[in-house]
């Protein structure tokens, strides 16, 4: 769009970053103060309550274990989506392909855990409406949930893309603004577990 | 302007009020140099025929000249208002060994006083309470508990320099002392509902003897 | 996110394509100021509403009171009357006998009025027109570019706002009435219907505002990709005209805050609607009575920056304008707008100096806010500057400026007071603060839109606004304004509390009777000075004299464009050769120089 905006701009005028690039980064810093409103939440529910979880939850574990685990395949489709990006930049298609596609599994998978561990959780007794316990539990993991959701769907279009033979090597600001966006959802996800799930 | 204030009725009033003036003297000070060089600039440099403005970019000596007055200022300023804040809000310097203690609770739309009777402690029997009537001595130390049981509420006297909110569940430690015997009023001064204006209450502040007398016929010994 | 079909439409476009759903930041921008102009006479009304109240406790209003007299012996139908019936089946509570009962105001309805009024004029008018109207018109045309950097989420942020408005008014009409905690939403008293007996109006309050957050937050992308990356050549950051400065670093800001409302907000809307805790201390295993407001007011003081930094860009325009002098002191201008933005973030405590915050806090926030008067001061001295030894244009727009710096000079000033954590005591959520907040708001930002408007008018619509009722509009604002708005810091240093309905329930309260007339007159012609400026807006963009293209010898890159400006702006993007404010350069024949003119001597310094 650059191009076809300003014809007259120069080469050695373009902007080291593409508009769509810079937009994301951009678009990241909005998402990181939401999150830190959220966080900054739970902290002071956290440092206001002498005993925690309060002593009316008292019974119920949060899953530490298989969360970690989840997390590891978050992190590991971290690494996969970054193979895609490493892959696109080589023009190997296929490979774009195949990383995007496992990339964007692993996210489901990581869904999918989490899914049931809150089945589990509210049948052990652990809803929204359980104090704020409860409450900024669901909120804060449900909105990093929500983020992954989001990222699984851009993950796909952007598969259906690489399908349709929409990126090159020279040609991948798609590929690009993806792998930026799951990077930040991955990268945030162990932040949340060590403050939720282990402090 | 400042003859608006009401009537200053307790000790650390005259503190608030001071510093009401210093403020009020030196903004007016600068407002009337900002606007009138202003107003001379109007004049003085209007467009006339044939005459062309000076090119002039700026003056890095007037930036620093005024942005260090500014600073000093703004810190003398905050430097005489620290121990008036303190002494007021601070739990840790209020006077101790308070003459009255009562427990103010706010609740959509009244502020229920709550005295702990001749054994100093709340929740037994001997506990007084009482609606939009707070009764206390002259001359004394006041404590109060303020504490709310519904929404935020904020409890203010005009005459004692005194605002603070109430907030549900928790207990906030407000003191006061008052000079002059009379009765004033206790607006709620946060929107807390469709009741918030004519939430009041009546401060009683009594001469000594008055008190003693209304201690006696509330708790007759 | 993926680059989108946009390239120069040199076809004739569908009425609809041109003006509705348009992708051109000029018409978005142009969209945006209609818009914000429709919600201030909105927000205008309710105020006019509740001043009524104020100034005649309890007493009918004039026509809706009369009519409504009528209404209750069964006579006049008015269309008004209709309508509502329409809105409204007969059997239900009928709307104006639920809020206006023979045509006397409620308190539950005076605090939906105030609630509403704040609300809208802060959401959906200062921020629509400064950043969405001001900022979508002159971003690309001042920094040199064609378009925005993604015309359709630009449409899209226009458009958002609208469904935003529309949820907003839905609000009025349902049961239990619209949001009336207060703009501020304080919880615990938002949080459960139960306190204020609002039932779905605070939910699309919260809903509403969320969704201006996306519109803001795709908005300030926008911005600032565009002006990081698509500013004409030669157009260096410290050749940006001052209003592009503010305008960008009110896009950051707005990125940055505007998430914090939204997990307020959805907190708010899950204790409201889910059965969480998270804002009512009474419950079990309940929130914390303080957390609402520090998540609000960490989003609010930077918002308020964002309500007056744009008006300080504007009016640094017009004074270098019409002083024919460059900007004194731009780089200091630059960095004193920065360091507001600044300390914005760190301030946020000064609004719960009397809430129950720990006292220390209190003493670490009053020094913190008490330094934005540094980098205030230096900007109010800077105006000076420019004005010293100019050739001062006494044209309306220049007016406007000076009476924003003058107003900004009054409401700066009055802030101190606040900061002071002792004074505030006293003055804290009185009559005080409503002054302080217009003079800045009003006083400040809307003296800016006014003149704003007024200087790009002839760029936006190739017309001149008429200027005898330019200067009746400036002349009777001004002076309304000032007796509306001043009388009311004395109310506030006679204890005079905000918020309430009836200043003739307090004995100590009896003084203010006439002044609360005098206030409410002067309101009440502020209110109708208004209808003048939308009549000759609206006029003017049909019958106003023909404007040439630069009619105000103006420098920056917009008065390049021809008028009116075509899709994409430029035939060729224009070469930037220097800073914005090359006014009366000594040896020059004219006394302006454009920024795009070509060096016709050896180079000089450019900025």
């Amino acid at each position: 769009m650059m191009a076809q905006n300003n014809v007259e701009m120069r080469e050695s005028d373009r902007p080291p970053l593409s508009n769509a690039r810079l937009g994301v980064l951009v678009l990241l810093g909005a998402e990181t103060m939401l999150f830190s409103g959220l966080i900054g939440t739970f902290l002071v529910f956290r440092v206001g309550n002498v005993t925690w979880p309060p002593p009316s939850h008292i019974g119920i574990e949060l899953p530490r274990v298989v969360t970690g685990i989840n997390t590891a395949l978050l992190l590991l489709s971290g690494y996969t989506m970054f193979q895609a990006w490493r892959a696109i930049q080589k023009d190997s298609v296929k490979q774009l392909r195949n990383w995007l596609l496992i990339t964007g599994m692993l996210g489901l998978l990581f869904l999918g855990v989490q899914g049931s561990e809150w089945v589990q959780l509210i049948r052990n007794g652990l809803t929204l409406q359980s104090g704020v316990y409860g409450g900024i539990f669901y909120v804060l993991i449900g909105c990093h949930a929500v983020h992954v959701l989001s990222a699984v769907i851009w993950v796909f279009i952007v598969f259906g893309m690489a399908m349709a033979g929409r990126f090159s090597a020279s040609r991948y600001t798609g590929v690009d603004t993806c792998t930026i966006y799951w990077i930040f959802v991955v990268a945030l996800w162990p932040i949340l577990y060590v403050l939720v799930y282990l402090l | 302007m400042l003859q608006w204030l009401p009537e200053n009725v307790s000790t650390f009033g005259q503190g608030v009020d001071n510093l009401f003036y210093a403020i009020y003297y030196l903004t007016l000070v600068v407002f009337i140099l900002v606007m009138g060089t202003l107003i001379v600039f109007l004049i003085k440099y209007r467009h006339q025929e044939g005459k062309k403005a000076d090119y002039i970019e700026g003056s890095t000596t007037l930036e620093i000249a005024w942005t260090a007055a500014t600073t000093v200022i703004v810190f003398v300023l905050a430097m005489f208002s620290y121990p008036q804040w303190n002494n007021i809000k601070s739990p840790t310097q209020f006077p101790e060994n308070p003459d009255v203690v009562v427990q103010v609770s706010g609740k959509q739309f009244n502020w229920d006083m709550t005295y702990p009777g001749p054994d100093n402690e709340f929740g037994t029997d001997d506990d007084l309470e009482l609606e939009n009537e707070l009764h206390v001595p002259v001359n004394a130390v006041v404590h109060i508990r303020l504490t709310s049981i519904d929404v935020i509420h904020s409890f203010f006297v005009p005459q004692l320099r005194l605002k603070q909110d109430a907030l549900p569940n928790r207990f906030i430690n407000v003191w006061f002392e008052a000079t002059k015997a009379g009765r004033y009023e206790i607006p709620c001064a946060e929107l807390c509902g469709f009741g918030h204006s004519g939430m009041l209450g009546y401060l009683n502040v009594h001469t000594q003897a008055d008190y003693d007398a209304w201690v006696q016929e509330r708790w007759p010994q | 996110m993926h680059d989108t079909e946009h390239a120069s439409h040199d076809h004739e476009e569908s009425f609809i394509r041109k003006y509705i759903f348009s992708l051109d930041h000029k018409t978005i921008g142009k969209q945006f100021l209609i818009y914000g102009l429709i919600m201030f006479f909105v927000g205008g009304g309710l105020a006019l509403l509740f001043r009524w109240q104020l100034a005649y406790p309890d007493e009918p209003l004039p026509i809706i009171g009369a009519s409504q007299q009528y209404l209750d012996e069964g006579e006049v139908v008015t269309g008004a009357d209709r309508m509502w019936e329409r809105i409204y089946d007969s059997d239900k509570e009928e709307w104006l006998e639920t809020n206006m009962p023979s045509g006397v105001i409620t308190p539950q309805f005076y605090n939906m009025l105030f609630t509403m009024h704040a609300t809208i004029m802060v959401f959906f008018v200062v921020v629509p027109i400064l950043v969405g109207a001001f900022g979508n018109f002159l971003i690309p045309l001042m920094i040199g570019t064609r378009d925005m950097a993604f015309p359709i989420l630009n449409m899209l942020s226009f458009w958002l706002a609208v469904l935003a408005a529309i949820v907003m008014a839905v609000g009025f009409f349902v049961p239990g009435g619209h949001a009336a905690a207060g703009w501020t939403g304080y919880a615990p008293l938002s949080a459960d219907p139960q306190w204020t007996g609002v039932e779905w109006g605070q939910n699309l309050w919260a809903i509403s505002l969320l969704i201006q957050g996306f519109s803001s937050l795709v908005g300030s992308i926008n911005y600032i990709t565009t002006i990081i990356n698509m500013r004409a050549p030669g157009m260096t950051l410290f050749r940006m005209p001052l209003v592009i400065w503010s305008l960008f670093i009110v896009a950051i800001l707005l990125l940055l805050a505007f998430p914090v409302l939204s997990s307020a907000l959805a907190l708010l809307i899950f204790d409201r609607l889910a059965g969480t805790t998270f804002f009512s201390a009474t419950a079990e295993g309940g929130g914390d009575p303080l957390l609402w407001q520090h998540l609000f007011w960490f989003f609010g003081h930077p918002e308020v920056y964002i309500l007056i930094l744009p008006g300080m860009g504007i009016a640094s325009e017009l004074i270098a304008v019409f002083s024919r002098k460059p900007v004194f002191g731009y780089r200091s201008m630059v960095w004193a707008m920065i360091a507001i933005a600044f300390l914005g973030w760190i301030v946020w405590g000064h609004h719960m100096f009397q809430s129950g915050m720990r006292p220390g806090l209190g003493s670490i926030f009053m020094t913190t806010t008490m330094l934005i008067a540094v980098p205030s001061a230096i900007k109010t001295f800077n105006w000076l500057g420019t004005m010293f030894r100019g050739s001062i244009r006494f044209t309306t727009p220049m007016l406007h400026g000076i009476a924003f710096v003058s107003m900004f000079v009054i409401g700066g000033l009055s802030g101190i007071y606040m900061a002071n954590t002792p004074v505030d005591i006293f003055i804290h959520d009185t009559y005080y603060i409503v002054a302080h907040i217009h003079y800045v708001v009003f006083g400040g930002s809307l003296f800016a839109i006014f003149g704003g408007i007024i200087f790009w008018f002839p760029k936006m619509y190739g017309r001149y606004m008429n200027d005898a009722l330019s200067k009746i509009h400036f002349w009777l604002t001004f002076i309304a304004f000032n007796c509306t708005f001043f009388p009311m810091h004395i109310l506030g240093v006679g204890g005079h509390m905000r918020r309430i309905s009836n200043p003739q329930q307090y004995e100590f309260l009896q003084g203010f009777e006439g002044m609360n007339i005098f206030i409410t007159m002067s309101a009440f012609t502020l209110g109708f000075a208004q209808l003048i400026l939308v009549f000759n807006f609206f006029w003017s963009m049909y019958k106003g004299k023909v404007a040439e293209q630069n009619p105000w010898h103006v420098n920056t890159l917009e008065w390049e464009a021809p008028t009116p400006v075509p899709h994409g702006n430029f035939g060729q993007i224009p070469t930037v050769h220097r800073g914005p404010y090359e006014y009366s350069v000594p040896g020059e024949e004219s006394d302006w120089i454009p920024q795009a003119q070509p060096e016709h001597a050896p180079a000089t310094s450019g900025d």
